[in-house]
């Protein structure tokens, strides 16, 4: 009785699994025809491969898409891996040719050290928005004089964004000097609050220091960038690097960066700084916008000023012209369709959508779109001396930037001193450039 | 008895050369490369000799590092999810337990979770502040056990061998009870007859009858603990810094870095000590079972 039961329901499982991989053999085969009836044009869709700060997270770039998506029927599938991980991922896919039709890429593309995308992805120069790029940005996405990718936002530059209530309450000034920022950290500290808002888990935010403050070296010597590339002197004939590295660990231990900044991540630094528990950040001046967004009760941009970097004494902004840009794969059956896409993404309308639509970002590499920037951030931004900064012009830097977050993380946790990191850097450049053979390095 | 065959060795062909091919082959076409300085940036490939494992073994290298933390997250995973699921398999097999099918579901279902979840869910449970584990732990009165579980250097590794260990004993748990249910009652019966304890019946009859369940258990969970990956790379990426870095998440990172040759080398040492380390299990223990 009891066997035959069992008998019965498999049976009926078999038949009902049978069943089940029929039908989906036929939904498969319905859906192919109606492809195939309704044109090439319709029921494509574009995969775009993206890392989370590749996009907007205020998701203009996913509106803009649909609504491409309503004007030609090309539908683009937003792929979304972490900052971590998205460098690795992005060139083992490219490598594998596994890649998604549109990628998302860090620039600049023409370090020997960069992910070569003009190996992977189609040329674009031939595209009429070429031309309306400004020109920094158009450098920053060719190879060899073409073109290759497209490009929005404009020129990136860091400070330390700071609670002004703060300062005021406990009668501080902004600092200039490492002296006098170690001081005004030490006294909000005492105040209860956590000075710096530090997020190590991303990966990124904790090397701005070490490369953002490029005019430090470019004082040493104005043609370091070069000898560098050249491997005429090596990162620990420059003082500033070091020093930095060592104030960065003398902060953390300090307490200066708070308990949890190993496992604090970037996107709850709004939150951290709208609430008042840190109360500065290194963020770009369009950070404040994106603080509005989410907390516009804490009035961000009133409330947050800035001050450029002191690391090192620094007093010079890191501007780094290349941001990431969109390439498409080569071998995507649809590179076409994408290329529609990018044309899109290139009018004038779309271009004011996406930043009206971006609260962090201030200004387009398109000269034709009025930047957003206040009268008073204008005059800031112009008082400022400036200077390019190390990763878009010395090779085998951009590259290892998620390494060095990592060794940062293990000085933090005492496993590392600043001498050992600078070491690591050091050897990672000579591993990568002996693996390229880099003429500098192979003789 | 080789000359009374029933089947002649061509039967066995198609299988033998569909694993040649897609099995075999690539696995020595991967160890040959790892003599090479093959890599993403340049077309030609060069004989290096043992340059590579020389790279690996040599003085203070990290690599040693990741071999070592490999090795000993493998023994502790390995002990601790055997020691777990056999408790459990125990105590879910006793009468006394009303439910037991309920328990057993619970206990199993981590294992059908994909670790990407675990991996998030338990970063974000184990946060310092606004984790759960820790505000539980100053809720009840014991705030000074409340850790940096994944940062701080000395818990970070323990750590992660526990959440591997949740997450995996439910499986172990559900083969010892296999076994357990095939161990014949009469075994127990009569030992009781005997006046035989709980622990002298667990030593003299569940052990020496579960053995060949145990051995499994062990290559599974050894070749599992040497290959891991994802565990480590959604709960911790490696870190802090590389503290938790096994040879896996060290083979990744040299393929995204284009250093093709070094992550095969590093791939063929795993495979060795697989080899070696199953070869030697099975033996030993296949040997003790000879004895008994």
């Amino acid at each position: 009785m009891r066997k035959s039961g069992k008998k019965l329901i498999s049976l009926t499982l078999a038949v009902i699994l049978a069943a089940g991989m029929t039908a989906g053999c036929n939904t498969g085969g319905s859906n192919e025809k109606s492809a195939d009836n309704s044109g090439a044009k319709k029921n494509v869709t574009l995969t775009f491969g993206s890392h989370q700060s590749g996009l907007p997270t205020s998701g203009i770039v996913q509106e803009l898409a649909k609504e491409f998506e309503g004007e030609t029927g090309i539908k683009i599938d937003f792929q979304i891996s972490p900052d971590a991980q998205w460098r690795d991922l992005i060139k083992v896919k490219l490598e594998s040719g596994e890649a998604p039709d549109i990628i998302c890429a860090d620039t600049p593309i023409s370090l020997v050290s960069s992910i070569h995308m003009d190996k992977y992805c189609a040329e674009l120069t031939d595209q009429d928005w070429v031309n309306r790029l400004d020109a920094s940005a158009k450098s920053a996405v060719s190879a060899d004089g073409k073109v290759y990718g497209i490009t929005f936002p404009g020129a990136k530059m860091y400070f330390y964004l700071y609670n002004k209530d703060i300062f005021n309450k406990l009668g501080l000034t902004v600092p200039t000097t490492y002296a006098e920022f170690k001081n005004v950290c030490q006294k909000i500290k005492d105040s209860g609050t956590t000075p710096i808002y530090e997020a190590t888990t991303n990966g990124w935010h904790q090397v701005l220091p070490l490369f953002e403050t490029g005019g430090l070296w470019l004082a040493q010597d104005p043609d370091i960038y070069q000898k560098l590339n050249d491997n005429k002197i090596d990162l620990d004939q420059i003082p500033a690097l070091s020093t930095i590295i060592g104030q960065l660990d003398e902060c953390a231990r300090a307490g200066y960066f708070g308990d949890d900044y190993l496992s604090n991540a970037w996107e709850n630094g709004k939150e951290a700084m709208a609430s008042g528990r840190c109360a500065m950040t290194i963020a770009e001046l369009g950070y404040r916008g994106e603080i509005d967004a989410d907390y516009p009760d804490f009035k961000a941009t009133e409330k947050l000023g800035a001050f450029v970097m002191p690391w090192g004494d620094n007093q010079i902004v890191g501007v780094n012209p290349a941001s990431n840009a969109y390439f498409i794969n080569k071998d995507s059956k649809y590179v076409e369709e994408a290329k529609q896409f990018f044309e899109f993404l290139s009018k004038p309308e779309n271009l004011q959508k996406r930043l009206d639509g971006q609260p962090e970002l201030s200004n387009l590499c398109w000269s034709e779109i009025k930047s957003k920037y206040s009268e008073e951030d204008q005059k800031f931004l112009d008082s400022l001396k400036k200077a390019n900064v190390v990763q878009t012009s010395v090779n085998y830097i951009d590259s290892q930037w998620m390494d060095v977050g990592k060794d940062l993380e293990s000085m933090y946790t005492g496993a590392m001193t600043p001498k050992d990191v600078l070491n690591s850097i050091m050897k990672r450049r000579t591993e990568q450039a002996t693996l390229q053979k880099d003429p500098g390095w192979v003789k | 008895m080789n000359r009374k065959k029933i089947y002649p060795w061509y039967y066995a062909a198609g299988a033998a050369i569909l694993f040649f091919l897609l099995c075999f082959l690539p696995g020595v076409l991967g160890i040959a490369y790892s003599f090479t300085d093959w890599n993403n940036f340049s077309d030609e490939i060069h004989f290096v000799g043992l340059t590579n494992y020389k790279t690996i073994f040599q003085g203070n290298s990290e690599y040693m590092k990741y071999v070592i933390n490999t090795l000993w997250f493998t023994v502790a995973t390995t002990v601790l999810k055997t020691v777990v699921g056999l408790a459990l398999g125990l105590l879910l097999t006793q009468t006394f337990i009303k439910g037991k099918n309920l328990h057993r579901m619970i206990i199993f279902s981590p294992q059908v979770m994909s670790y990407l979840v675990v991996g998030l869910i338990f970063r974000s449970m184990l946060h310092p502040t606004t984790g759960f584990l820790n505000n539980f732990l100053r809720g009840i009165g014991f705030g000074g056990l409340a850790k940096n579980w994944l940062t701080d250097l000395k818990l970070v590794f323990p750590t992660v061998i526990l959440v591997d260990t949740w997450k995996g004993m439910g499986y172990i748990m559900v083969i010892v009870i296999a076994g357990l249910l095939s161990v014949a009652p009469e075994y127990y019966e009569a030992a009781s007859i005997d006046g035989a304890s709980f622990y002298k019946k667990f030593t003299c009859i569940t052990l020496p009858l579960l053995k060949p369940v145990l051995v499994n258990v062990t290559v599974l969970n050894v070749t599992y603990g040497l290959r891991v990956f994802d565990m480590i790379y959604s709960l911790t990426n490696g870190g802090p810094g590389n503290a938790t870095g096994v040879i896996n998440t060290a083979v990744y990172k040299e393929f995204s870095k284009g250093n093709l040759a070094m992550g095969t080398t590093l791939s063929s040492i795993l495979f060795f000590v697989v080899l070696s380390l199953l070869y030697f299990i099975i033996w030993s223990m296949e040997n003790k079972e000879v004895e008994v």
